[in-house]
């Protein structure tokens, strides 16, 4: 019987070949969206675990009090001086380690690379089982090593052993090879893409650091940095609750009033989840929305199914009248009409794995990740999945068929398209909502991406050049004689110094007040230290006032100077409240502190130029209130304005000047075009995402609506036979048959326009700058979609409807 | 009225050809009232649908009142249909979905006939074949020889100069059949040309002229004298 209801499942889909097609097609790209994401979910979620200790590697995190106005909700790390504590408070923990990232410029004769270094405690060899080609996990015992990966040895010392090779740092000090270890797998959250740090190429002692930097060995309560993780080896019995409620024991011990005030409490993770901890501690639910969106992807290609094969199991009502007629019962045509959705979903599975195994690849390489479909684990899940799929998507259409009455189904004197059509029309209506929601988001995260794009030329960045890593005390010495040389060179138009140049994305701010000492009334202000020539270079207007300048002494900052001339916007002004623009010249403003530090001085500031507010991040930043101010020490970026002309030669005489005037430093070169793409790319890639998911599900539910009005057509190719014979005209025809189908679509308006609305307006309040006509984007999108379906519709409406008449009035 | 030349009707499928209609030749004048007999598969529903134009001949030629339309496209046909034929089918073909009212009005629907001149002539027609009473109920409420009625009234609507009948009375029972018989007889002695395809010999008998076919061919034509 079973080896029956398969050879007709397949007779069906064969006899069929569209519709079969548009039901295989569109569970295949539903079941593949939804595999990806979850091989992909899973794949981020399970980092690190080739480390032979891995089940028992744990590291501790800081979680943040909700009042300490953070922005995250927490750090990966805890502070340094945890790890000492916890080892002498708990003779259990097997080892611990503390990391630091640091970046350094390594030197070897004449060449020079900056390189991030992790520098950490040596039990960390202890805890990860590297897989050294040369040297051991002692390693680090020599407080002057260090391991590279194979591929930065061949990069330092290509073709020659690296082992006991010395790298010089920052010309200062020197470190020893004293192991290479097999570059670390794509899966491990040391090199992980999602991961804040730099992928780790090289690992040396704290104590290296130590010397090098001063750095404090027994910890402080000062610092948490994002990336610098501690690590845990825990011994078989013991487990992460047993750590965190530990960790937090010694915390509570420790730590000061006003430390817990700050960070909260402690929290430790499995090794295998430190991969995703930024998404977790910035709150950003990335691999959740997106097994959601491929969930409903699912769904949508789930409703497609059953809509069609609704439609199509009611064309067979006359078969099923004859089945019952001969004795069949409704369990034994349920079986049958399940096996056939089974089967189908069985051979969408199949066409899903072969686009998966096509994309999964391109993915990697793009990627830089090594995702694969492992078969022997996924199997018993895809089997469910297919089943499932097959079962839940089957059972409505199997039944609708099952129920109809064996006269009724025999007579076939009824419309087949009204039956069930309420249930239809709303799940074609509900793919409808998914995908012009969808679309209009797509919309509107493009045009605020090109909103953001577009007021970010309010800076000449085309034409701006950054060197980069100035802040080195050799460095800064010779700013003067650099910015001299490269001013000389033909085509150069400005040069000039700065702390940070637009959308570079840090703040640095402090607090100041109208009224000397009035800490209450403070407002924090961000500060960019720029030098003499920086308005220009960057197209600042000034509203009033006027430039710095080299003639003014006040204009500079010094150590014990207590007056110091600067530039704000105007958004400073009215925060300070202080006049207007106009009358805001001369007028003075100071630097406020909780608690003065003896010695410290607090600056007064005297406006000598106000300019308009610029959004100096740029992107989704706020424009903030801002002040200028001139100080040589704390340049970190030379801009160089160039004029159009000959840019590559330019480009070549400025190396030139620097590898005169710096030849013992690298030159980093920036354009600040590719430094804003650096950062755009974040939200252009939110819309490449967004966007595949969104036409997936618009051609979903095109699908859905193409196979129904065929189906519907198809049902009421009577109905038009007869209007035709009474004198309708082809258009006539086509014009009823679009405004039945018309009205799931509208429907399906009427609930995702104001969805999408709201949903933009969350997405838009993240910006500072935002667009205007998102009702006019979300409107759009709908019209699309309606128009779309009408397309669809009329090809079909016309088609039957051109045919000559006797084809639909001659009986089946 | 019309005139059919050597008219062939030819249907192919991948294997097989078949002769539908074979060189017929016929001319039917205005206000005849013409029955088309023959045995299942002889090609009368065949014949009826290519002057009702419904379908097209595969060659021949085919005058309606004077224009050769054998190779006129679908919407010329359609045209010229809507303006001339009425029809009535065996198994009536109302519209489920509609009422008698509208499935009668359909037709002047078509013919872009003014709301209120639609309303009285509907309302006239109904009277006509005494159906009016029924114009608010849907097909399926009504019996088999009240939605035939209806048909009849629907072909009636928009005064065409020809009535095409297949099988009237094919699916109603003998006192319903008669009925419309009756009715057609009476249309005919207004004036309207008929043409009708049936089994029955009695009810080929109300026509003055029945064509008998066989095999696609017109085997013999037989005059009625009036009565």
């Amino acid at each position: 019987m079973f080896k029956n209801y398969i050879l007709i499942a397949l007779r069906n889909l064969m006899r069929n070949k569209t519709y079969s097609l548009i039901n295989i097609g569109g569970l295949a790209l539903g079941m593949a969206v939804f595999v990806f994401a979850n091989v992909l979910a899973q794949y981020e979620r399970n980092h690190d675990i080739f480390f032979e200790k891995s089940d028992r590697i744990y590291t501790l995190g800081s979680v943040f009090s909700p009042t300490a106005n953070i922005g995250v909700k927490g750090t990966d790390g805890i502070y340094t001086t945890m790890a000492p504590l916890l080892k002498a408070d708990l003779p259990d923990i097997e080892a611990i380690a503390r990391t630091v990232q640091r970046e350094y410029l390594l030197t070897m004769g004449d060449r020079n690379f900056y390189q991030g270094i992790k520098f950490v405690d040596k039990s960390l060899l202890k805890i990860f089982d590297f897989d050294y080609l040369a040297g051991n996990n002692t390693a680090l015992d020599d407080p002057s090593g260090i391991i590279l990966t194979e591929s930065l040895a061949k990069k330092f010392f290509p073709g020659q052993n690296a082992i006991g090779q010395v790298l010089s740092l920052d010309h200062k000090n020197d470190l020893r090879v004293t192991a290479v270890i097999r570059d670390i797998p794509k899966n491990s959250h040391f090199i992980s893409s999602l991961i804040i740090n730099e992928p780790l190429e090289a690992i040396a002692p704290l104590k290296a650091l130590n010397k090098i930097a001063d750095y404090d060995l027994a910890g402080n309560w000062n610092n948490l940095s994002m990336g610098n993780s501690t690590y845990v080896l825990l011994p078989a019995h013991l487990d992460r609750q047993w750590l965190e409620q530990q960790a937090n024991d010694v915390f509570e011990r420790h730590a000061s009033e006003s430390i817990k005030k700050f960070t909260t409490h402690l929290v430790s993770r499995k090794i295998e989840g430190m991969n995703l901890v930024l998404w977790e501690v910035t709150g950003m639910p990335v691999l959740e929305s997106m097994v959601v969106l491929g969930f409903l992807v699912l769904i949508i290609a789930g409703l497609n199914y059953t809509n069609l094969a609704t439609a199509q199991a009611l064309g067979r009502a006359k078969e099923v009248g004859l089945r019952k007629t001969m004795g069949a019962n409704m369990g034994q045509l349920l079986t049958q009409f399940l096996v056939e959705s089974v089967a189908t979903a069985f051979l969408a599975m199949l066409v899903a794995l072969a686009i998966l195994e096509i994309l999964i690849p391109i993915f990697n390489d793009s990627l830089g990740k090594i995702l694969t479909l492992d078969y022997l684990t996924l199997l018993p899940s895809l089997f469910g999945l297919t089943l499932l799929v097959g079962l839940i998507a089957g059972s409505y259409p199997a039944y609708i068929i099952t129920r109809v009455r064996p006269v009724d189904a025999l007579k076939e004197s009824l419309s087949r398209g009204s039956k069930g059509s309420m249930v239809r029309s709303i799940m074609i209506g509900a793919q409808f909502v998914f995908s012009v929601f969808m679309m209009a988001m797509v919309a509107v995260v493009f045009f605020q991406n090109e909103k953001v794009k577009e007021s970010s030329e309010i800076f000449p960045k085309s034409q701006i050049v950054t060197l980069e890593r100035l802040g080195v005390e050799d460095l800064l010495a010779r700013n003067e004689t650099l910015k001299q040389e490269i001013s000389a060179i033909s085509g150069i138009e400005w040069v000039t110094f700065s702390s940070q140049v637009p959308f570079d994305q840090s703040n640095s701010a402090f607090a100041a007040s109208k009224n000397s000492g009035d800490f209450a009334g403070k407002i924090i202000i961000n500060q960019i230290i720029v030098e003499y020539d920086f308005l220009k270079t960057y197209n600042i207007p000034l509203l009033s006032g006027r430039d710095f300048s080299r003639d003014i002494a006040n204009d500079l900052q010094k150590e014990d100077s207590e007056v110091l001339n600067v530039i704000v916007n105007e958004l400073a002004l009215k925060k300070l409240g202080l006049p207007t623009y106009k009358d805001a010249i001369n007028k003075v403003f100071h630097e406020v502190a909780e608690n003065p530090k003896e010695g410290r001085i607090l600056k007064s500031f005297v406006i000598v130029g106000v300019m308009a507010d610029q959004n100096f991040l740029g992107l989704h930043n706020s424009v903030k209130p801002l002040i200028f101010q001139v100080n040589p020490k704390y340049y970190q970026t030379a801009s160089i304005r160039i004029m159009g002309l000959n840019f590559t030669q330019t480009m070549a005489k400025i190396e030139a000047v620097w590898k005169k005037v710096n030849p013992d430093y690298p030159i980093q070169v920036q354009f600040l075009d590719a430094l804003f793409e650096d950062v755009f790319k974040i939200y252009k890639s939110m819309n490449i995402a967004l966007a595949g998911f969104a036409v997936m599900a618009l051609t979903l539910a095109f699908i859905g609506l193409f196979g129904l009005a065929a189906f519907m057509a198809a049902g009421r190719t009577k109905e038009i036979g007869i209007r035709k014979v009474m004198g309708a005209e082809t258009y006539q025809i086509v014009t009823l048959l679009i405004w039945q189908f018309s009205r799931p679509v509208l429907w399906a308006l009427v609930v995702a326009l104001p969805m999408s609305y709201f949903a933009s307006d969350a997405y838009l309040n993240f910006f500072a700058e935002r667009i205007k006509l998102p009702i006019i984007l979300i409107a759009g999108s709908g019209l699309i979609a309606v128009m779309l379906s009408w397309v669809i519709v009329s090809a079909h409406a016309y088609r039957v409807s051109s045919r000559k008449p006797i084809h639909a009035l001659r009986y089946e | 009225m019309l005139k059919l030349n050597n008219l062939c009707k030819v249907y192919q499928t991948e294997e097989v050809e078949t002769t539908a209609l074979d060189n017929i030749n016929i001319d039917i004048e205005k206000g005849e009232f013409v029955a088309i007999m023959g045995p299942s598969g002889c090609g009368k529903s065949t014949l009826l649908n290519i002057i009702g134009m419904l379908d097209s001949p595969t060659s021949g030629e085919y005058h309606f009142l004077g224009d050769e339309i054998a190779h006129a496209n679908e919407k010329q046909l359609a045209n010229i249909r809507k303006k001339n034929i009425g029809f009535i089918f065996q198994s009536f073909n109302l519209i489920e979905e509609l009422t008698v009212f509208e499935n009668v009005e359909l037709a002047l629907l078509y013919n872009d006939v003014p709301s209120k001149e639609r309303k009285e002539r509907v309302t006239r027609v109904l009277d006509k074949v005494g159906i009016a009473h029924r114009a608010k109920h849907m097909p399926s409420q009504l019996s088999g020889g009240q939605q035939q009625r209806v048909a009849v009234a629907r072909a009636l609507v928009a005064e065409p100069a020809m009535i095409l009948a297949d099988e009237p009375t094919g699916n109603l029972d003998r006192a319903q059949g008669e009925e419309v018989m009756d009715m057609l007889k009476k249309l005919n002695e207004e004036g309207s040309t008929i043409i009708m395809v049936t089994h029955s010999p009695s009810h080929a008998d109300y026509a003055r002229r029945t064509i008998n076919l066989f095999d696609g061919q017109v085997v013999t034509e037989m005059y009625r004298a009036a009565e």
